[in-house]
């Protein structure tokens, strides 16, 4: 690789302007975060982290940040379960049908989710689920499959069948097969899979605007409708916690990715 | 753990995928605690059948025995076969002891029986000391070892080995067919191997089987199949060989005269093989049991020529020595017995006994 060739200038100067273009409007919130004005603004006179105390000492932030957590939670237990199963059945057949089922597994993330929470919305209705915990972890269950089902399709790809034909030849049942070879082979690639469907459960908002209205109120809702009623800069110190956060995860997921490549 | 060997077979085995016929009924018989190899080139159906006798593969028609027992319809892990996989398919997750343990593991034996088993299985195969490593941290040869030991520590009534040796380097593999060797005779168990290499299957095997195209051709003890080929191929495939085409000219006590233009060769056969008169007929003759004679030497056959090319390869010479009626003859000298020093168009006298070539059919298409 020494002597592959270099990018020149003026393709570094272009993804450069690409990366600010994509960090800018995120890393804009740090500064708003620790303003010290009592409205949405740059910092006047001096940093201040008071808006993050309000964040940490109010009921109605703490409690939507937990509801969320628990929802998140609920709904990658619901991805990582499904995804996982459809992708191992899918591969395991391996028939022109299961890469249709691949694909329609993909639809909640092709569909605008402004459509599919119509549909949701008329159908929960029938089985009060609207505004209930449980309709919400579904309804991101459901649609974290897809990011599951990918990353543990790709696992499975790099998939030796030869262990699991060597399992089943030293007398290993399906079941055994499944726990002590399968499973720990493609375990980075479900971790990665609930990573994400974990994060899409977490900032999810268009899907629960539709279903839910009181008892359930996400995060991610507290902020919108924090920005509709009042330009409060505890909105910029949420969102600056919510990046740090997923920025964790997205970094525990690239250390495992790395792990497993090694 | 002597004499604990079942025995094998197949009747009739044929797999056909739509059109294609991997296997085309093969018939074939393993006793207890042999070493029986199939040997083939690639596409010659050795594999199919290894995989039918693991289960993995269903035949289309035909049986598998087990001292006698049809096991066709069991799945493979109803088998009790151990099995080394081509590559190994050893779990990379898992330590060397934890590999060998796995089979074990599947069985619910307890854990301090499984332990020494495990033990025991790793003396046998010289890793010992290996036992907490991980795959990826051994070289190719002692992985060879790992999937061997955790092929032959559930005690299965049977052994089947994939291509076991492909993946290694030609010292190693020369190296680990020994210990192979041994290691059949240690544990007495039955042994069935598949490979392309025909070095291998000679030096490995008890009995050696050899397919093409799906069909078995001919199965034997190596030597009997080295020295007795029945067929052009089995000739060709098992070593090197030269062919002579002639037509029966006369029949002499113990042999025939064949003739190919004005020269006549004489050949040995059993009385009950002798063929008709006038006929077409091909000999094989190996490229080592050629000599190159000196001006007073006599041989039952003698064939001047004119060296065409030659490689020296250390302890031998190959020639290419071209004949006026039998075209382009290989002949391999040891380096110590060669008369002259080879060079290309020297003139050169070749001679063999009428016993040292073999009538051999050609193959149907």
């Amino acid at each position: 690789m020494d002597h592959a060739h270099r990018p020149g200038r003026w393709t570094i100067a272009a993804a450069w302007m690409v990366a600010i273009y994509l960090v800018l409007p995120i890393s804009i919130v740090i500064p708003v975060s620790l303003t010290d004005q009592r409205f949405l603004s740059l910092p006047q006179e001096a940093l201040s982290l008071r808006h993050y105390a309000t964040v940490l000492g109010s009921e109605a932030w703490l409690g939507s940040i937990w509801q969320s957590f628990l929802i998140a939670v609920a709904a990658t237990v619901i991805a990582v379960v499904a995804g996982t199963l459809c992708a191992i059945g899918c591969w395991r057949l391996s028939r022109r049908s299961t890469d249709l089922v691949r694909a329609m597994m993909l639809l909640p993330i092709i569909i605008p989710s402004i459509v599919y929470a119509v549909g949701l919305y008329r159908y929960f209705a029938k089985l009060d689920l609207l505004d209930r915990f449980l309709g919400v972890a579904i309804a991101h269950g459901v649609t974290g499959i897809p990011y599951v089902v990918i990353t543990v399709s790709t696992a499975l790809a790099a998939f030796d069948p030869r262990l699991e034909q060597a399992a089943r030849g030293m007398g290993a049942s399906l079941s055994q097969t499944l726990r002590w070879v399968i499973l720990p082979r493609i375990a980075p690639g479900i971790l990665s899979g609930a990573i994400f469907a974990f994060i899409h459960s977490w900032d999810e908002l268009v899907i629960v605007l539709f279903i839910a209205s009181r008892d359930v109120f996400t995060l991610p809702r507290r902020i919108w409708d924090g920005i509709n009623e009042n330009l409060d800069p505890a909105m910029a110190a949420v969102a600056v916690l919510l990046v740090v956060f997923t920025l964790a995860l997205l970094l525990l997921d690239l250390a495992l990715r790395r792990r497993r490549d090694a | 753990m002597l004499g604990t060997g079942h025995a094998l077979a197949l009747r009739g085995l044929t797999k056909r995928y739509g059109s294609f016929t991997a296997v085309d009924s093969v018939s074939l018989k393993v006793e207890r605690g042999e070493f029986l190899t199939l040997l083939g080139p690639s596409g010659s159906g050795k594999t199919t059948i290894l995989m039918c006798i693991a289960g993995f593969v269903a035949p289309t028609e035909g049986a598998v025995l087990l001292d006698g027992q049809d096991i066709t319809p069991l799945p493979p892990e109803r088998r009790d076969f151990g099995m080394v996989f081509q590559g190994y398919a050893l779990f990379p997750h898992m330590t060397v002891a934890e590999n060998v343990a796995f089979p074990l593991r599947v069985r619910k034996l307890g854990a301090a029986d499984r332990d020494a088993k495990v033990r025991a299985a790793l003396d046998l195969v010289q890793l010992s000391g290996f036992a907490e490593r991980l795959p990826r941290q051994l070289s190719g040869g002692q992985q060879q070892r790992v999937a061997l030991a955790r092929a032959l520590v559930f005690d299965p009534a049977l052994l089947l080995l994939d291509e076991p040796l492909s993946a290694l380097d030609k010292k190693l593999r020369a190296e680990l067919q020994e210990e192979l060797k041994v290691l059949h005779r240690r544990v007495g168990r039955t042994f069935v191997n598949v490979t392309h290499d025909q070095e291998e299957a000679l030096s490995l095997s008890d009995r050696v089987a050899i397919l093409n195209h799906g069909k078995l051709v001919q199965e034997g003890a190596p030597a009997h199949l080295y020295e007795h080929p029945r067929t052009r191929f089995v000739a060709d495939f098992l070593g090197k060989s030269n062919f002579l085409h002639g037509e029966v000219r006369e029949s002499v006590p113990g042999g025939f005269v064949i003739g190919a233009g004005p020269t006549r060769i004489l050949q040995a056969v059993a009385e009950n093989h002798r063929p008709a008169h006038g006929s077409r007929v091909l000999l094989s003759l190996r490229p080592e049991k050629i000599a190159l004679l000196a001006e007073e030497d006599a041989a039952d056959n003698v064939v001047m020529g004119r060296i065409a090319a030659w490689s020296y390869l250390g302890a031998g010479y190959t020639l290419v020595v071209e004949t006026p009626d039998f075209g382009a003859l290989r002949v391999a000298l040891p380096t110590w017995q060669a008369p002259i020093a080879p060079s290309e168009g020297l003139a050169v006298r070749l001679g063999w006994s009428s016993t040292a070539s073999v009538p051999v059919v050609e193959d149907a298409a």
